[in-house]
């Protein structure tokens, strides 16, 4: 009995493919990352359509508050921006603080 | 750790959307796959594009895998639905699938004579049998493995592959030993 399963699994073994496949594994990936990639773009295309058109929609009603609040927070936004890129700079050494030990 | 603890850490990262998880995944699991379908479908071309689509298929339902589940009678159950749906958007009925079967051109890679006669004795088997023989007598699934993977009862898988192994000693000219 056990040497009738050995004689069939040796030729049941005949078809084996190899234990690591790197061209098989790569193709399925490649294919895994291009319809995720397509799910990405198709996802973020209905988002901006969506957004668009409900801006579109709600422009009208919106207009004259986003016209009195850009005036309003002009210059907050002008300092925001400033303090921002300062931090940045600062955070990347491109502007050296004065007595800072970088070790 | 054991080798299911890694699928299920994979598994576990792979639902959270990692592709390096999942891509090992694919290699531990390409060989299975791919074996039990060149043994269920008998064309290792086509047997390798149903992995490929059952490994995809896989991907985008990974999240509905149950924890603890077995990664690898899982996959083998989508290749197997995958195989099935192959078989029927041929419209065949089995006896043209046996004619299908017997015109295909031989698989790639030299057979022995023994070999061909189980290729021709396994095509001749109804296609839940083969795949409980491909299974149970060729990869080391339990009876309950395959009744999973495969989705029958497991009454049926037993008796599927003591018929299916009689019949392939029978056509080999070996003894069934009364298993």
């Amino acid at each position: 009995m056990a040497d009738a399963d050995d004689r069939l699994k040796a030729l049941f073994a005949e078809d084996e493919p190899p234990a690591r496949d790197a061209v098989f594994s790569a193709a399925v990936m490649a294919e895994v990352v291009r319809r995720r990639f397509i799910v990405d773009m198709a996802l973020l295309a209905t988002v901006a359509t969506a957004s668009g058109f409900l801006l579109w929609a709600l422009w009208p009603s919106i207009a004259p508050a986003v016209a009195t609040l850009s005036q309003a927070l002009a210059p907050v936004g002008a300092c925001l921006t400033l303090a921002a890129a300062a931090v940045l700079l600062l955070d990347r050494g491109v502007i050296p603080l004065g007595g800072r030990n970088h070790g | 750790m054991s080798p299911a603890d890694i699928d299920e850490e994979l598994v576990e990262a792979a639902k959270a959307g990692s592709t390096g998880a999942f891509a090992r995944l694919v290699d531990r699991h390409q060989q299975a796959l791919r074996a039990f379908l060149r043994r269920t479908c008998g064309d290792w071309a086509q047997a390798d594009d149903l992995a490929q689509e059952a490994f995809l298929e896989a991907w985008s339902k990974i999240g509905r895998l149950q924890s603890g589940a077995s990664v690898r009678a899982w996959l083998c159950g989508i290749g197997y639905n995958k195989h099935l749906t192959a078989l029927r958007s041929r419209g065949r009925d089995r006896a043209r699938e046996a004619a299908y079967e017997a015109e295909k051109p031989p698989s790639s890679g030299a057979m022995t004579d023994e070999r061909l006669t189980l290729e021709a004795a396994l095509s001749e088997l109804p296609a839940d049998q083969r795949a409980c023989v491909a299974l149970c007598l060729a990869a080391d699934f339990s009876h309950a493995e395959a009744a999973e993977a495969l989705g029958l009862p497991l009454g049926t898988v037993k008796s599927h592959v003591t018929r299916g192994r009689t019949r392939l000693l029978e056509v080999l000219g070996g003894s069934d030993g009364g298993r």
